[in-house]
């Protein structure tokens, strides 16, 4: 007896082991998509930020905008405004308020009002009004708006009554509408903003997010994952999901395992050479769409030898884009010729006037009598959009360069280091790129190379020139579109002449998700939308 | 007895000063400012500093400078952290239940497996199984368990897609951290899922449980097979066998646990790289235990987070290696003699 | 039951010849002395034999397979990593950088450990205890937590794993030294030898010593696999050798990024530090069974 007991005990386990792996039968997983993120949000308002990071955890989830752009984006539709109107001289802006939308609620906040003008006006106070007990607050400051001159556009913003408000500008502005449906353009609540500012906490509103969006911030692990639960007031249409995990994995690789293991169902910024990889699993999808964005190479020119022009046109003609292309996007991008991208409206396609050609490089460099020339490159330790690789690519442009007899180090920090640096500007030339925020052809000129971007730190060229300045805002103030065009290309035409920097490419968007996920549109400028996002049921294979 | 035990928990305080010594000295040396070393605080505001210098006693010589540093760091002070400016022993306390889980379970595993083939390796007489044994164990001694980890998520993980390879469990489970312990928590949880959830949470121990059990499993059966044929050479089990008993019941119920004395003395000295096979393991496999909180902070220089993982982690090992020797020594009547002996 | 010789053969081997007949039966223990010496003329030879430069990146050929595999191409023997370096050169590079690095740091370790253990063996009473007490303290700590604390002080790099798995091995020494010479300084045939009037140098190096090598031999072995196996670990988690580096461990590191489009990346590396401590073992494992009807 007692041997069988004996022998009974270890089996007795084993079954109840086998049973509560096996037998437990039918899975029920809450009904929800985790999206594999590739780092932390900085912040949960994308006022205060350009990262594309920030903006997928935070504008489309968390909060809406005045505007939004429709499906194609071709034309804009309502969003927390339900009508709009231009004045005949295009310097008012008139928005009628949409009613009865609620905030989110969390620990530290319950709304008592719904949404009113009040809000807008806090949202853009806090930006354009320097005394603004808010304007200071997480320390940060506008960069999106600082680069357009928002504070300098905008004269006043009038609340007419509780459901409607009218922007004044200080002159003509095409690109107004556009940039109030960017992502920053989000509307916070002025109430939650009081209530903390009174608390002597004003930073929690832009950590411990409030908006109006389809989701609210339920929890964030720094490192770990951001939860999203879905708004069941919002005035829209309804959240398909009921929660939304970001999973912070920094890895490309770590990402495209756990998608692969199910662990996520999208995925952020997968490489292109991963193919081969997605399509040996079936359940795996990617997306791509030609992006509106561009990866340049920008010079210091503020800082000797980069100031000089001849040898700014030297270096151009030094790189091998093509081989940039092969190796680094494998073949998801074109190669850049200017700043705007073929799946812009402006683009005009040109022939690429600064083409691969050392003996070129060779010959401008002696012409400018410089020898033995040495400089930095910074390289963004992170991936993005617009450059998968930034490290490869300045390897590569290092070996170029080699080969006209320049010598290259290469120089990288820790990405929230390099991005202080960068603002102290202490780099000769710096490897970094532009994703837009919308599909207005200004977003690639205004914010990157003109006055205003050089005093929001955004210019990484450190350059302005005052006839692009003009040339830019006449385009600004151009409503007819054939005729903007043509600004642009002669636009593009200075910054050809001027180098003060090296378009290298315009790579696809690409999103990696499960079969078992619908995603509708996927939009080339911006950031990512799970409003509309659907779990479909897949039949079980057999 | 008193005596015995007197002497260990001398032994026990001895080692954890000098460990403690050690990781003050080492302290004193890290490139940054000691009060920013020792408190976290990066840029104290005047009350802070004087705080500072206050509780470490930075004013003074450097024996008072260490035991102030001890009294603070074992009354739990063990500082912020510089990355996410959280108490450290709050992190400690969420990461620590984590790899215990992984370790125990790892553990088991090996015994589970270990013990059993141990004992077939000692019965068997013939030079092929002795010689395979020793292949398997000395390859499992050699083998980098980093590399290990990554092929088997490679192929269970990637290619198979059998197993989940990174995490504790799917994000989509929001479990109420109880005990910590994340297969306790799940089957404690309240929702619906969650049974569902605790069989997510047991595929995702699975890997990193294995990988991490290959160490002490060949461990064991090493000792297991050396001790077995001693054991079996002895003249009570003839004895035994001589009254007619089973081979089983001789096997089973009078060698196995004498043999088991020397397997659990190994597992006692395996102690210590078996921690850092696990810190290996947890970076792999993404587990949020104390490991990959150690490594992420020394990414990160976050120097009071890479104190207090090292001091839990070998005053952990101090008092567990100590732990098994008591346990080895009652257990073990040839020892009982240093027990009572004055 | 062998069959006893009636007559003692005229010559019986040295305890070295002894030593060499036990571990030349078994065919494990040479096989792994072969690969042994195979590995230590590759340090001494590896570059020279290598193909390729070890950072010689050939944008022509990123990501090529092994030379086997159909995609592969014989120029490149192992394949190629994600910069198109050659792998088999890095492989021969990286025996000096792992092997090389871990045979130096044992030596040094050993002869640190060495000193202080038969120092601490010869003494007694609280001295030894105290030092005891403090190897007790310092073995408690993984050998990985001592080379973390050590590179958050000096930083990462190759220079500073020396350091961390030198200060982590030598406690290891001075341990097996101390207790090896304490069991000897007990035993009666050195009660002998001190009542003949030898003085403590003279009972040390004539009388104990002799009978301490083999435990000497038997954890610099071990010590020269689990130093392989640190500091292999220690560039995985890019705590040691640097990018570029062609360190095994470190290969591995950056191999992580192709882990799934380019298995071969890790496998390769992977293979070797598991074929390099797998021989040593193999050597350590047939010296202890050699060494053990000796010392019995």
């Amino acid at each position: 007896m007692r041997v069988i007991r004996e022998r009974w005990n270890p089996l007795a386990l084993l079954c109840l082991l086998s049973f509560l792996v096996t037998a437990c039968g039918e899975l029920n997983v809450p009904s929800g998509i985790v999206y594999c993120s590739e780092g932390n949000p900085e912040t949960f308002n994308p006022q205060l930020i350009t990262s594309g990071t920030t903006i997928d955890a935070s504008s489309n989830q968390l909060y809406n905008r005045l505007i939004d752009y429709n499906d194609d984006s071709s034309d804009y539709s309502a969003a927390l405004a339900t009508d709009w109107a231009v004045s005949d001289d295009g310097l008012q802006y008139r928005f009628t308020l949409r009613q009865d939308v609620q905030f989110h609620y969390n620990n530290l906040f319950s709304p008592s009002r719904n949404f009113n003008a009040d809000d807008v006006i806090f949202s853009f106070a806090r930006i354009i009004n320097t005394e603004h007990p808010y304007h200071l607050v997480s320390r940060t400051g506008y960069p999106f708006f600082q680069s357009i001159d928002f504070a300098n556009l905008v004269s006043k913003i009038e609340k007419i009554n509780d459901y409607e408000v009218v922007f004044h500008l200080a002159n003509k502005d095409a690109s107004f509408l556009s940039n109030l449906a960017t992502d920053f353009a989000v509307i916070l609540s002025a109430e939650y903003a009081a209530q903390q500012l009174a608390a002597g906490t004003p930073e929690n509103i832009d950590y411990f997010a409030i908006g109006t969006g389809p989701f609210y911030l339920a929890e964030y692990a720094k490192n770990e994952y951001i939860r999203f639960k879905r708004n069941q007031y919002y005035w829209g249409e309804q959240a398909k999901i009921d929660l939304l995990v970001f999973d912070i994995t920094r890895k490309s690789e770590a990402r495209l395992a756990k998608i692969i293991t199910r662990d996520c169902q999208v995925s952020a910024l997968p490489k292109a050479n991963e193919l081969a990889v997605i399509n040996k699993h079936k359940h795996l999808e990617l997306r791509t769409k030609p992006g509106l964005n561009v990866a340049f190479w920008a010079f210091n020119t503020q800082k000797p030898p980069l100031d000089d022009v001849r040898v700014r046109h030297a270096l151009a003609h030094a790189v091998d884009k093509q081989n940039i292309l092969n190796v680094v996007y494998h073949d998801t991008a074109v190669a850049a010729s200017g700043m705007l991208p073929p799946a812009s409206w402006a683009y005009t396609e040109t022939e690429d006037a600064k083409h691969y050609d050392p003996e070129e490089a060779k010959r401008l460099l002696k012409e400018a009598g410089v020898t033995n020339l040495s400089f930095d490159i910074w390289a963004m330790p992170v991936v993005r959009i617009y450059n998968p690789n930034a490290l490869k690519t300045a390897e590569l442009i290092q070996a170029d360069l080699a080969n006209i007899g320049v010598t290259v180090n290469i120089v990288s920090y820790d990405w929230s280091v390099f991005t202080q640096k960068l603002i102290s500007s202490e780099y000769d030339s710096v490897l970094i790129g532009w994703n837009a925020d919308n599909t207005d052809p200004d977003n690639f000129f205004t914010p990157l190379l003109s006055c205003s971007a050089l005093e929001s730190n955004n210019n990484r060229s450190r350059w302005c020139s005052t006839e692009l300045d003009t040339l830019l805002s006449q385009a600004k103030e151009t409503l007819s579109k054939p005729e903007r065009k043509r600004l642009y290309k002669q636009a593009e035409k200075i910054i050809h002449e001027q180098v003060p920097l090296v378009n290298i490419a315009h790579a696809q968007k690409l999103l990696l998700k499960n079969t078992n996920v619908s995603i509708k549109n996927v939009n080339p400028y911006g950031g990512m939308s799970f409003s509309g996002v659907e779990l479909i049921k897949q039949e079980v294979q057999p | 007895m008193w005596r015995y035990l007197i002497r260990r928990l001398n032994l026990f305080i001895a080692t954890s000063i000098v460990m403690m010594a050690v990781l003050f000295f080492a302290t004193g040396m890290f490139p940054v400012e000691k009060g920013y070393a020792l408190t976290g605080i990066q840029f104290p505001t005047e009350e802070q500093q004087v705080q500072t210098v206050e509780d470490y006693k930075l004013d003074k010589n450097q024996f008072s400078q260490f035991y102030a540093y001890v009294t603070q760091r074992l009354s739990g002070n063990l500082g912020i952290s510089v990355n996410s400016q959280q108490d450290v022993a709050e992190e400690l306390s969420a990461v620590l239940p984590a790899s215990f889980e992984l370790s125990l379970f790892a553990g088991c595993i090996a015994v589970f497996f270990g013990v059993p083939l141990g004992v077939l390796a000692s019965l068997s007489s013939s030079k092929p199984v002795q010689r395979s044994i020793l292949a398997i164990t000395l390859t499992g001694y050699s083998i980098p368990v980093f590399w290990l980890g990554l092929t088997l998520a490679l192929w269970f993980g990637v290619q198979l897609e059998w197993l989940p390879i990174s995490g504790q469990i799917n994000l989509l489970y929001e479990i109420e951290p109880v005990t910590r312990i994340m297969l306790i928590d799940t089957l404690l949880s309240e929702s619906s899922y969650s049974m569902s959830a605790f069989k997510d949470a047991l595929l995702h121990i699975i890997l990193p449980a294995v990988t991490l059990a290959v160490l002490p499993f060949t461990v064991v059966i090493r000792i297991t097979r050396q001790a077995m044929v001693t054991v079996m050479t002895q003249t009570y089990i003839r004895a035994a066998e001589a009254r007619g008993l089973s081979t089983y019941r001789i096997l089973i119920r009078h060698a196995l646990p004498n043999a088991l004395i020397p397997v659990l003395k190994a597992f006692g000295l395996m102690l210590g790289s078996f921690a850092s096979y696990g810190i290996i393991v947890e970076v792999i496999f993404a587990w949020p235990g104390v490991g990959s909180w150690l490594i992420n902070a020394i990414y990160q220089r976050d120097y009071t987070v890479i104190q207090a993982g090292i001091l839990s982690v070998s005053l952990l090992i101090i008092f567990l290696s100590i732990m098994i020797e008591l346990l080895h020594t009652t257990i073990n009547p040839i020892n009982r003699k240093e027990l009572y002996a004055d | 039951m062998p069959i006893k010789k009636l007559y003692q053969e005229e010559q019986i081997d040295s305890p070295l010849g002894q030593l060499w007949h036990a571990f030349a039966s078994n065919p494990f223990a040479v096989a792994g002395l072969w690969a042994v010496i195979f590995l230590l003329l590759l340090v001494i030879l590896g570059p020279l034999l290598a193909p390729f430069q070890p950072e010689l990146q050939n944008p022509d050929a990123i990501l090529l397979p092994p030379s086997w595999d159909q995609a592969g191409h014989v120029s490149h023997f192992l394949g190629t990593d994600d910069l198109g370096r050659d792998l088999f050169s890095r492989i021969l590079h990286g025996v000096r950088l792992t092997f090389g690095m871990s045979l130096i740091v044992v030596v040094c370790a050993l002869v640190v450990g060495f000193i202080i253990g038969s120092l601490s063996g010869m003494m007694r009473g609280l001295k030894s205890s105290i030092l005891g007490h403090l190897l007790d303290a310092l073995l408690s700590i993984p050998s990985l937590l001592l080379a973390i604390l050590v590179v958050a002080v000096t930083g990462p790099g190759l220079s500073n794993v020396f350091w961390a798995v030198g200060i982590a091995l030598t406690p290891q020494f001075v341990r097996a030294i101390h207790q090896a010479v304490h069991e000897e300084l007990q035993k009666e045939y050195v009660t002998a030898a001190k009542l003949d009037g030898a003085s403590q140098i003279q009972i040390f190096w004539y009388v104990i010593m002799p009978n301490v090598w083999d435990v000497v031999i038997i954890q610099t072995t071990i010590a020269i696999s689990v130093a392989i196996l640190d500091i292999a670990a220690l560039g995985f988690l890019n705590l040691g050798a640097q990018a570029p580096s062609s360190e095994w461990g470190s290969m591995i590191y950056q191999g992580l990024s192709s882990l799934l489009i380019a298995p071969w990346t890790i496998t390769i590396p992977g293979l070797a530090i598991l074929f390099t401590v797998l021989s040593i073992n193999l050597v350590g494992d047939g010296l202890r069974s050699a060494l053990a009807p000796i010392r019995n």
